[in-house]
């Protein structure tokens, strides 16, 4: 945190967190996929590929964003819960995000 | 020209606000067309849980024969402060909370919101779900007289639109009303989980009487590593609401998967009995606008308004959103009612409506609280090192060691000392102070 006044860092970094099979959680949610259409794209793949803390691997609630054996960035567009922080979040404002086309996506039991 | 689909008005986004605002212009005889996106209203909405009745009963004042779907009213509420091992718990549990219809109820939105659209399409509204609207049409001076969406011959026409589209501000930025997307420091990333239980066995573990009481507590502390952000517990009718949210700033600087930091929370010794055996019956998250009052949109234009999330509603401290959109649905409604009747949609014309809301406590509530999300931000040892300080403070004082009093209060100020300088103390407390004035 760069404009932290007390200099002082946050205790995360030795803090252990528990490993979560994310499908595990999204296993339980209703989706409507739209096959025909992703909503969310990376508009340039050579940026993901540059980049190196690529924190949407770990901000994405939906772990929607992957790397493939060769370092490539793939979307698992289908998982998304349609939150919208990657569309705020990317260093590199490279993801290109759309709402999914009306009736398609996550629909909440319970919300 | 004249087979144009034409309304009185247009809502976009069939949440709290938008259906405030439809229902409100529906009672005053507008005929209005509310867009949803989602399969159906609520569809893809999720907050915490706790639903504050005032702002229902002003645009529903008999919304109680309507039977709501509430899950539980908030008889106790209060602060757990957990450190890694402990946690310090302040409950206000009244019997003055026991009351039909309660202040505040516990709500999943899946099950609410439909409820609340329901109401809106009995006074008149109609409600088409499935529908993303993809833009807003303008005419050749840029005033807005429509929406266009993504079904085949998709454009709706109409004087004024109010946008509630929630916190992906997309048309907000459209329509010219904010500059561009929220940073990742001015929104909170909410994770949740709903974990079902049986409501007797609830009841036991929360020390609740029967279905008509109901627990909303507020977490801080280890739930979020000590960083900026808050973690919830809330009951539901035969379930338990638990999740986290912290700016999304500091996922993305600590590298933190969310869904990994509500799993730790879940274990934390303190909270882990409360889940013991309840079943994930869902998992969700969703965004929080919190950059505060003085970076909301512009809330009207030639032809439109926006309310709500969109509009950055928010009073995180207070863990209100949802009045505050339903008031200013509410009131963006009686606007375009005055609208129609003046003939009147001018941006000139609509700025009442900003007025509406400074005289209400939505705009009064975002400005007091408008340092908060920078304080909490700047001032990270709120959240961890205090929270901490509490509970070994609280250890030492409850236990007996054989030493002597004197001794153990002089050891609780020496930790405040090495942990956090007086003078720092002091500093942060003026910070807090004025945070909390405004």
């Amino acid at each position: 945190m760069s404009n932290r006044t007390n200099g002082q860092t946050a205790p995360v970094a030795d803090v252990d967190l528990p490993r979560v099979n994310i499908d595990d959680l999204i296993v339980c949610l209703k989706y409507y996929v739209d096959e025909e259409n992703a909503h969310i794209r990376i508009k340039n793949p050579e940026i993901c590929a540059a980049c190196d803390p690529k924190p949407c691997l770990a901000f994405c609630p939906a772990h929607v964003f992957e790397t493939d054996r060769h370092g490539r960035m793939m979307v698992g567009y289908q998982a998304c819960i349609e939150c919208g922080s990657c569309r705020v979040a990317c260093p590199f404002r490279n993801v290109d995000w759309h709402l999914p086309r009306g009736g398609h996506g996550v629909a909440y039991k319970y919300g | 020209m004249t087979d144009r689909l034409t309304f009185d008005a247009i809502v976009v986004g069939a949440g709290p606000a938008g259906v405030a605002a439809a229902l409100t212009m529906a009672h005053g005889g507008l005929n209005v067309i509310i867009i949803e996106r989602g399969r159906f209203a609520g569809a893809k909405n999720l907050f915490g849980g706790v639903f504050y009745t005032h702002a229902l009963a002003d645009v529903l004042p008999d919304y109680w024969e309507r039977k709501p779907p509430f899950e539980r009213p908030v008889t106790e509420q209060g602060y757990w402060m957990l450190s890694p091992d402990s946690a310090i718990r302040v409950m206000h549990k009244s019997e003055r909370y026991l009351k039909e219809p309660a202040d505040a109820y516990t709500v999943l939105r899946a099950r609410f919101d439909p409820w609340f659209a329901e109401q809106a399409v009995a006074a008149g509204a109609l409600l088409i779900t499935r529908t993303t609207v993809t833009r807003l049409l303008k005419d050749e001076r840029g005033r807005v007289i429509g929406v266009d969406t993504d079904r085949p011959d998709g454009c709706v026409y109409a004087p004024v639109v109010i946008i509630a589209e929630g916190v992906n501000n997309l048309l907000t930025q459209q329509a010219g009303l904010i500059a561009s997307d929220l940073p990742p420091k001015y929104v909170a990333l909410a994770v949740k989980e709903y974990i079902n239980l049986p409501a007797k066995e609830l009841q036991t573990r929360f020390g609740l009487s029967g279905p008509r009481e109901g627990v909303a507590i507020d977490v801080f502390g280890d739930v979020t590593l000590g960083l900026p952000g808050t973690g919830f517990i809330y009951t539901d009718q035969s379930g338990i609401s638990i999740g986290v949210g912290m700016l999304l700033d500091e996922f993305v600087t600590h590298r933190l998967r969310p869904y990994e930091v509500l799993e730790r929370f879940k274990n934390h010794p303190v909270v882990r009995p409360y889940l013991e055996g309840g079943e994930v019956r869902e998992y969700g998250a969703h965004l929080i606008p919190e950059m505060g009052y003085d970076r909301m949109p512009k809330l009207a234009s030639d032809g439109v308004m926006v309310a709500g999330d969109a509009a950055g509603m928010v009073d995180a401290l207070h863990r209100e959103g949802t009045n505050l959109a339903i008031t200013a649905g509410k009131m963006a409604g009686e606007t375009a009612l005055a609208a129609h009747q003046a003939g009147d949609f001018s941006a000139a014309f609509l700025s009442r409506y900003r007025r509406s809301l400074e005289a209400s406590f939505v705009l009064k509530d975002m400005k007091q609280y408008r340092r908060m999300t920078d304080f909490l931000e700047s001032s990270p040892q709120f959240m961890g090192t205090y929270v901490n300080l509490l509970n070994e403070a609280a250890l030492r004082y409850f236990t007996a060691h054989g030493i002597p009093k004197r001794t153990m209060e002089h050891d609780i100020l020496k930790m405040v000392r090495e942990r956090r300088s007086f003078t720092g103390v002091a500093w942060d407390m003026l910070k807090l102070m004025r945070a909390m004035r405004g």
